[in-house]
């Protein structure tokens, strides 16, 4: 190439650029010296290559079409590449996709952006829909500037697995096609990490699917840290495995009799069912048999869960209470995937579409839901069972003023929020509501004196949930403001200010040890948080939509989440790893609870069922089970369709058996 | 570009008092326009999450407004769905409807009704993992199981086991129903009572779990109680009412139903008394027979055969009473005149000469025995008279008859009713039928006359029928009944044909076959005229009549 193309090649680029100046006086300066001798550096003759690089630098350098081009190209080569590297081909192109769609809004081409997205978005549309719909706003430059979610798009880069003959064939190809502008967004924005050896199978996608890569770095760096997942020391679980022995010493003459009988229990059972007994008589048959069970308890628990100390100090529970949740331990049923709970569906009627959330508390025999009006309700579920035979009910209505302050109303309201009520849950005994609502309020009310006690103020945005610890007195809390929040009762300013998550944090739930809380965001994660530095210790990516719901192993180790698109995933705390998706939902999941055992895990969804997993079988399923891939139904134990109920909340009681509740809109 | 267009904000501009907006501001604009709602729908649609619903409303999106700072839109938080109304001539553009009210009307409007409370009911959703079939759960578990049971009935036949949960979850409520149900079918006291119960029988969703207790039932009480009419007549009431219930499965357990109800069509007895009306009750079993032969017939294929050789050895039996040949008879017409042609038809002129002993007044002296062979031969008459109607109507409609045809018909009607009163005085004597339906039947003639003469177009097509069908007209009981059936007779049977000949026959197919059964029916034709004499003709249409003769 001679010096005089070369100048040519360098004014049009500064031309193109804008620097006219400069690209003048460029000019005037090729004229006065027209031998052009000092540009020659670089051997330009002898690469071709770098003929072509500089050509297109200068061709047409914003012509939008250029990017639809590039594109479509790319992708026919990929969906045309050898099978056996094309999924690791494929996770480039989303990539490439958003960041073409992003350059092209960036320089202002809103039409051809638009054009350019809406013929290629199907591709993605499986996996990224969420992304899509909100990048599909953006439409304007400034737009760029100001949603977060595109800033943080154009700032980071994509770390994207590849093999080394993937990376390979990649790289060949851009060489090959000269498509710079492919070869320069690749670079800005993706991240390769090349290993040797065979590409991956492509089941293990779930990693590509986040994007934002620095994001991932400080997942897998946060993830590192060390966290004690194991229960309390001296906690009543321990407690009853003491005291159990002892019981099932001093009752072993008549449990020896009662293990027997046990084994008969299940024959009784149905036998009673046929002869349609009552339901009463139901339980207590069950009761009896757990008993028996309790015995059994101990050969199972194999391998208990590490003991840890609290971090906080807490609360000291009174005799009684611990009394009667020991009696509960001990009257609890063993279920697994033969021995299925029992479901009892609480229906709201008449919510006028006002119901916003709702929960029961730990023995049951309250349900609360909080309602769009601001108003909470409380149903004493003792009572209304009490007085369900109907007519005797509007008798002893005006005699039980106590109960029904209101004269003919059935539950108890409490009034405060100035807001809709986003979450009310009961405190572990029961004594207590904690309610938090739109207004940025957290309520606290007695179920004793039917009262508010105290008001929380600190977060700024409406605050989407709040929870119990499991021991009462903290309570944790989020909201729209990306904070999650740790209190303590007696405190009306917050312990800890948990920052960090991206977008809206919509759920948050204790771990069992109480030194942990987890908490489920609109930007698709999970994190665990150290309740006692606020430091964040787990990132769990996976989610491809808004997290709705958590659940905590009751022995610690896992944890579930479900999302908006009714996925449910089970954590590992201690590696941050996904053990199993469960598929099975189409529509948001709403709750999730374990069992007593943590053997059996309730989902509650918008699609009206209510599903048991078997979780057990799926923590222990052996690698080539789970590329069977049908390993999803084996872990899918029962649905229970509900008549077109939307399930709101679970609770698994301590006894045997799953309480949901709902409503019918 | 946006999917907010330019001119949409220009006419937004416009409609706030800015007038002067440039076209390229407004260019600027709608893009902005349209990242601001997706922005305010993202926010919604969180808050629409936290409010645990699938349905965006106005409330969610004021909430999303609070959120951002921005005053929320007043006016829309009604609660209820918006309605969007279609723009007519433009294909994507869409306005609520907001109707205008008057200020007086709503004044003048009385109280609406008090919002019902908020409640919560409580049921089981599932017991031990198996949900129980009670009303407040969905159906679709309970009719899957009995497919499951029939399934392995054929493979290997485990019954007890797969049905065993159906029935371990009987509930306390579902067993109250069923005793009240069986109370209710055996005190006769309370028809109103009794008629809500059919109603609920046939429609309430959660009584699968019932049906074998009904079927042992039916069964048990049918067997035991053939004396007592009203009780037989309320069970098959019950047997219709499952019939017809969408959400029962009852294949099953058809096998047992059967028996019963056969039972209550062939049996030689039924009911004790005199008053009794056994006729009315066989013929609402032949119905039933009919109703299961259709419904199950294609999943049962011996269903049917096996039911006609049933009702066929009885009819053909001569030791047999004369109630069991009308049962037989009644269901057999009323498996549709295919089988009437095969299987009565066939057998008529032997039948006949052997009954005509019977009808004698003179030659069988027991007036109940004349009586009964007259109800026998109208059942004849009458599958017979369908049968070839029936056949008679697969020809193309062809013009309406003409008024002079009518006439005609008419004119028959009165050659032939000095019949009637003829066996009627037979029949007086010993039935003891109540006085009104005697005078309906007296005026009947009468009736028809005087009709004739205003011209009531259809009631002179049908009346004629009546008429001229002797041994029904005189001695049915429930002559209203009666009466409608035969009026109905005609449109029926049209219908009959239709669904019995189902095999699609084209038009074309429809001609070939006419002139091909063109003799054959009008043979047909000729010897059931020699049989029955002119009774046959009303039952054919007048059309075909004119053609006939």
């Amino acid at each position: 190439m001679d010096p005089e193309q070369i100048n040519e090649f360098v004014v049009g680029y500064l031309k193109k650029k804008g620097f006219s100046s400069a690209a003048k006086d460029l000019e005037s300066y090729h004229h006065q010296n027209n031998n052009g001798s000092s540009f020659t550096s670089v051997d330009y003759h002898n690469d071709p290559e770098l003929t072509k690089l500089i050509r297109s630098f200068s061709q047409q350098e914003d012509d939008p079409t250029r990017y639809r081009e590039g594109y479509s190209k790319l992708r026919s080569w990929a969906y045309n590449s050898l099978d056996l590297y094309k999924h690791e081909l494929l996770r480039v192109m989303y990539p490439v996709f958003i960041h073409c769609y992003m350059d092209l809004v960036g320089k202002g081409h809103t039409q051809e952006a638009r054009t350019f997205f809406n013929s290629f978005r199907k591709d993605h549309e499986m996996v990224h829909l969420r992304d899509l719909q909100k990048l599909e706003g953006v439409l304007s430059p400034s737009h760029l500037e100001e949603m977060e979610f595109a800033r943080s798009l154009r700032k980071s880069k994509v770390n994207i697995k590849f093999c080394q003959y993937s990376y390979e064939l990649l790289l060949q190809y851009l060489h090959s096609t000269v498509s710079t502008l492919m070869l320069g967004i690749i670079n800005e924005h993706i991240n390769f990490q090349v290993y040797s050896g065979q590409p991956t199978s492509s089941s293990d996608d779930i990693e590509a699917v986040t994007i934002v890569g620095s994001f991932q770095d400080t997942a897998n760096h946060i993830n590192q840290k060390e966290i004690q997942w194991g229960l309390l020391e001296d906690s009543l679980e321990d407690r009853l495995e003491k005291t159990g022995g002892l019981l099932s010493d001093s009752e072993k003459g008549q449990g020896e009799s009662k293990d027997g009988d046990a084994d008969d229990s299940k024959k009784r059972s149905t036998e009673i069912g046929k002869q349609g007994s009552s339901l009463k008589k139901l339980k207590k048959d069950k009761a009896g048999n757990a008993t028996a069970k309790v015995a059994r308890l101990e050969t199972i628990t194999v391998s208990p869960a590490p003991r840890v100390k609290p971090e906080l100090a807490l609360p000291v529970m009174s005799t009684d209470v611990e009394q009667s949740i020991l009696e509960d331990l001990r009257n609890r049923v063993q279920l697994s995937s033969v021995a299925m709970p029992s479901v009892s569906f609480y229906t709201f009627v008449n919510t006028h579409n006002g119901l916003n959330c709702s929960s029961i508390s730990h023995d049951g025999s309250l349900v609360a839901g909080g309602f769009s009006d601001s108003s909470i309700k409380v149903w004493d579920m003792a009572k209304i069972g009490q007085a369900g035979s109907g007519a005797l009910q509007a008798e002893n209505d005006s005699s039980d003023q106590s109960i029904r302050p209101n004269g003919r109303r059935s539950y108890t309201l409490l009034l405060g929020h100035s807001g809709p009520v986003y979450s009310a849950t009961f405190s572990p005994p029961g004594d207590f509501v904690l309610s938090s609502s739109a207004d940025t309020t957290i309520r606290l009310w007695s179920t004793k004196l039917n009262a508010n006690l105290v008001c929380y103020k600190g977060h700024n945005y409406p605050v989407w949930d709040a929870q119990f610890s499991p021991f009462g007195h903290y309570f944790a809390s989020c909201s729209h403001d990306r904070t999650a929040r740790i209190w303590s009762m007696d405190r009306i300013q917050p312990l800890r200010i948990m920052a960090g998550h991206l977008s809206d944090v919509d759920c948050v739930q204790w771990h069992p040890n109480c030194n942990y809380i987890a908490t489920g965001s609109s930007d698709k994660t999970v994190r665990l948080w150290d309740v006692q530095t606020g430091e964040c210790v787990r990132i769990f990516i996976g989610h491809r939509s808004m997290v709705l719901s958590l659940a905590m192993s009751p022995d610690g180790r896992y944890m579930a989440s479900g999302d908006e698109d009714g996925t449910i995933m089970m954590w590992d705390l201690s590696t941050a790893r996904c053990i199993t998706p469960l598929m099975g939902h189409n529509s948001c999941v709403w709750s999730l609870s374990y069992s007593g055992e943590g053997s059996l895990l309730a989902s509650g969804s918008a699609d009206c069922t209510v599903k048991l997993w078997d979780v057990t079988s799926s923590t222990k399923l052996t690698k080539a089970e789970e590329k069977n891939g049908n390993s999803n139904r084996l872990r899918s134990l029962r649905t229970f369709p509900t008549k077109s109920t939307p399930v709101h909340a679970l609770r698994v009681s301590y006894a045997f058996f799953t309480r949901i509740n709902s409503t019918i809109l | 570009m946006s999917i907010v267009p330019k001119e949409t904000v220009e006419v937004i501009a416009q409609s706030i008092g800015i007038t002067n907006l440039l076209p390229e501001a407004a260019l600027m604009l709608a893009p902005d326009v349209e990242y601001r709602v997706r922005e305010i729908m993202q926010e919604a649609i969180k808050c629409m999450r936290h409010s645990k619903r699938t349905t965006l409303t106005a409330s969610d999106v004021d909430g999303a407004l609070n959120l951002r700072n921005v005053e929320p839109i007043y006016g829309f938080a009604s609660g209820g769905p918006f309605r969007f109304r279609k723009a007519i001539g433009h294909r994507d553009l869409f306005y609520t409807d907001d109707r205008e009210v008057d200020f007086k009307d709503v004044i003048e409007a009385p109280l609406p009704k008090a919002p019902l409370d908020t409640e919560i009911v409580c049921h089981w959703l599932a017991i031990e993992g198996v949900q129980p079939a009670i009303p407040e759960n969905a159906p679709l578990e309970v009719i899957r199981a009995p497919a499951e049971t029939k399934i392995h009935e054929q493979k290997d036949g485990p019954l007890i086991d797969v049905r065993l949960p159906v029935k371990h979850v009987l509930s306390r409520e579902l067993q109250l129903y069923f005793q009240k149900i069986a109370e209710l079918a055996m005190s006769k006291s309370n028809p109103p009572l009794y008629k809500e119960a059919l109603v609920s029988l046939a429609s309430d969703s959660g009584l699968h779990p019932l049906v074998p207790y009904f079927t042992n039932f039916i069964a048990d009480e049918v067997s035991n109680g053939l004396n007592d009419f009203r009780l037989l007549f309320n069970l098959m009431h019950i047997v219709r009412s499952l019939l017809q219930n969408p959400h029962i499965h009852i294949e099953p357990y058809l096998h047992q139903l059967m028996p019963s109800v056969v039972t209550c069509l062939v049996s030689r007895k039924l009911g004790n008394r005199f008053a009794d009306n056994h006729w009315e009750l066989r013929d609402f079993a032949a119905n039933l027979v009919s109703l299961i032969c259709k419904r199950y017939g294609t999943v049962y294929i011996t269903l049917q055969s096996r039911l006609t050789r049933t009702l066929v050895n009885a009819l053909l039996d001569p030791k047999k009473a004369l109630t069991q040949h009308y049962g037989a008879i009644q269901g057999l017409a009323a498996l549709g005149h295919t089988v009437v042609r095969l299987l009565i038809l066939s057998n008529l002129e032997p039948y006949l000469s052997l009954l005509e002993p019977e009808l004698n007044a003179e030659k069988q002296k027991n007036q109940m025995k004349i009586y009964e062979a007259w109800r026998v031969y109208g059942a004849l008459l009458r599958a017979a008279g369908l049968c070839i109607h029936g056949r008679l109507k697969i020809f193309p409609p062809l013009p309406s008859p003409s008024p002079s045809f009518l006439h005609k018909g008419k004119g028959k009607g009165k050659i032939i009713s000095t019949d009637p009163h003829k066996r009627k005085l037979s029949v007086d004597s010993s039935e003891n039928q109540s006085p009104q339906k005697r005078l309906i039947t007296m005026d009947g003639p009468d009736g028809v006359h005087s009709q004739d003469q205003s011209g009531s177009a259809p009631m002179q097509v049908d009346n004629p029928v009546e008429n001229d069908n002797p041994p029904q007209n005189s001695v049915q009981p429930s002559s209203s009944e009666q009466a409608s059936d035969a009026n109905e007779s005609e449109s029926r049977n049209g219908k009959v044909k239709e669904s019995g000949r189902s095999r699609a026959i084209t038009m074309k197919a429809i001609l070939d076959q006419i002139w091909k059964d063109d003799l054959d029916s009008g043979r047909l034709l000729v010897k059931l005229h020699e049989l029955y004499g002119d009774r046959i003709l009303p039952f054919i249409p007048s059309t075909e009549m004119s053609v006939f003769l």
